[in-house]
């Protein structure tokens, strides 16, 4: 069975001198997540791993260089979902973690419960050993000078977003080598956001989802839109009918932009290795490494191929 | 057909004692919104008025009457959605107000976001002149006990059952065919602090489209959110099957996937209704055609004239 691994860090107008750290950064992340399934681990190993990577890269919104709320303050979002068991974690608002991935991973080991929120998540978070970070080393110098350039704007508002909002969002789809997919996003959700907004990517079915039976998908985009049409479940439910990840996915992207006037971007994988990397918005960075090639790209129809080392 | 509302009161197993409250809960909240929607209300503001009269019930494990996280505490999850516009608003793990699907429909209507959780939620409803209740207001005798009891090393697995019922939802259809529902909740009893489950998440505790219909589920949250329960029966109806028969094929899945129980309430835009639960007992209630409609315990199908 062939073991892939697709990420991407989020589906928006991403400026040009952002573009080649953006390529490198999931470019990284995917490999990252491919020599977790090649050192024979499982594909909830490989999203964790992957999303780890892009999370720890200042250059995407989540983690460190996370986008910042109306106070100025950084609330983060992760979720991640087990394709065999169904299984999910997921964190919503949860301030000073630098891998909020890992505490959603948690959430799904630890507890009996989904989902941890706010102050709960933290305390949670302090109870196994997860150590907290100081805000300010979460905060980049890009995104403070964004948020001061924001922060008497309106925030959310659909038609800013679909022209050049941030919204880079990361995540990641993995399956294994037995044929287990699973899927993780995280988030720093929108620039100067009200305090306490949940994105879509906390929310299973919305933000991701992944099951055995049909594949994983893990979307970014305009969140209040993917929340609206539940985007992951619905990429899965045409696949569900036959359809290929590709078709699955320009479907579901097209019925949120019909629908609810959003705009965003998804990766897929489905349980036997196929899978797609689609977007509406102007550009996604994303990269897919499986066996011994490196697939990337940012623009649209734009499909470059790079050869790994074995 | 058309307007009808469904409303549940949580599913689970309901205490003997206090079957009779929850009955008559489910019934006055049904007729209250179905003379929302006869006077050409909308089915927005009659799922509204459902809930907001079952989270007041302290009979309920939603606003007055929630269930209690591990230190004692109240904190609430909200959800509704609007099916024309596929608009929604959601809470969690908000404390001190008394009615979440109020203050949901607020972060729908006033805001650009779908979902505010904890502090932020709170702090939104201090500026839109929400008021602030005391956390007592919200506990009752029953709440308490359930969680007294469940702190004990000996908490039998039964009694825990009872501790995660009373999650409180509807579903409606107004005269010009829209359709929307509303969920809200204390969430499971001695869950731990920031526990977020199945109702405010759209497309688990509730979802609606005027395309295919409107649900709002209860029961095991957590397992419910694994299988985006109300997402997957309106994907059936998508498919053709009746309300019925979808919400059963939703509750099917649910058990046999992630051994899940719960219950739903679901409409169609033409008005075709359905109250189906896996639990042992769902209070729930119907108002259509001038005939309410209510039941409590699998099979149970009572009808009285309005």
């Amino acid at each position: 069975m062939p073991a892939v691994v697709v990420v991407h860090g989020g589906a928006w107008a991403i400026p040009d001198e952002r573009a080649k750290q953006c390529v490198d950064g999931v470019k990284a992340a995917a490999c990252q997540g491919l020599s977790v399934l090649r050192g024979g681990g499982s594909a909830l190993d490989a999203v964790e791993a992957a999303v780890r990577a892009l999370e720890d890269n200042p250059v995407f919104n989540a983690g460190h260089g996370a986008t910042l709320n109306i106070d100025g303050e950084v609330e983060l979002d992760a979720i991640i979902v087990d394709g065999k068991t169904l299984s999910c974690g997921a964190v919503s608002s949860v301030k000073n973690i630098a891998n909020p991935v890992t505490l959603a991973r948690a959430v799904m080991d630890k507890t009996s419960h989904v989902m941890l929120t706010g102050e709960g998540a933290n305390l949670f978070a302090e109870s196994i050993g997860v150590s907290s970070v100081p805000t300010d080393s979460l905060v980049t110098e890009y995104e403070k000078r964004e948020w001061e350039k924001h922060k008497h704007y309106v925030t959310g508002v659909m038609e800013n977003f679909n022209s050049k909002w941030a919204h880079d969002t990361v995540g990641a789809v993995a399956v294994d080598c037995a044929g287990n997919v699973a899927c993780a996003t995280s988030t720093g959700g929108i620039r100067n956001k009200m305090v306490g907004r949940v994105g879509d990517s906390p929310v299973i079915g919305c933000g991701g989802y992944a099951d055995n039976f049909s594949g994983a998908v893990s979307c970014t985009g305009h969140g209040e839109s993917i929340l609206k049409v539940t985007l992951a479940r619905l990429v899965l439910l045409h696949i569900e009918q036959g359809k290929s990840v590709a078709k699955a996915s320009q479907l579901s992207l097209q019925h949120m932009g019909d629908r609810v006037q959003g705009a965003g971007g998804v990766v897929v994988v489905s349980p036997s290795g196929q899978w797609a990397a689609t977007f509406t918005t102007e550009r996604m960075a994303w990269a897919a490494a499986e066996h011994d090639v490196l697939w990337f790209g940012i623009n649209p129809n734009e499909r470059l191929k790079e050869k790994l080392p074995q | 057909m058309l307007p009808v509302v469904v409303v549940h009161g949580g599913a689970g197993l309901v205490p003997k004692e206090r079957s009779e409250k929850s009955t008559m809960g489910v019934c006055s909240a049904a007729q209250a919104a179905y003379l929302i929607l006869q006077g050409g209300g909308s089915s927005m503001d009659a799922v509204v008025e459902a809930v907001t009269q079952m989270e007041n019930n302290p009979t309920f494990n939603a606003g007055c009457g929630s269930l209690l996280n591990i230190k004692g505490e109240v904190e609430m999850d909200a959800i509704m959605m609007d099916g024309r516009t596929l608009a929604s608003g959601a809470v969690s793990a908000v404390r001190n107000i008394a009615n979440p699907v109020q203050l949901a429909r607020l972060v729908m209507d006033k805001t650009s976001h779908v979902c505010l959780t904890a502090e932020g939620a709170s702090q939104f409803a201090r500026s839109m002149g929400v008021a602030e209740v005391p956390q007592e207001s919200l506990i009752t005798e029953y709440s308490r006990m359930r969680w007294k009891k469940n702190l004990a090393p000996d908490a039998n697995p039964v009694e825990c059952q009872m501790g995660r019922m009373g999650t409180v939802g509807a579903v409606a259809v107004d005269v010009e065919g829209n359709v929307a529902c509303a969920t809200s909740t204390g969430g499971l009893s001695n869950k731990m602090e920031g526990r977020v489950g199945d109702t405010p998440c759209i497309g688990s505790g509730g979802y609606a489209d005027n395309l295919s219909g409107a649900v709002s589920t209860t029961g095991d949250g957590e397992t419910i959110m694994k299988v985006v329960l109300a997402r997957l029966i309106l994907f059936h109806m998508e498919q053709g099957q009746s309300a019925e028969a979808a919400s059963d094929l939703g509750l099917a899945c649910l058990k046999s996937r992630v051994e899940g129980l719960g219950g739903v309430v679901t409409v169609d835009p033409r008005g075709n209704w359905a109250a189906r639960f896996t639990t042992e007992n769902m209070s729930w209630a119907a108002a259509q055609r001038g005939t309410l409609h209510y039941g409590l315990y699998s099979g149970e199908h009572l009808t009285r004239s309005i």
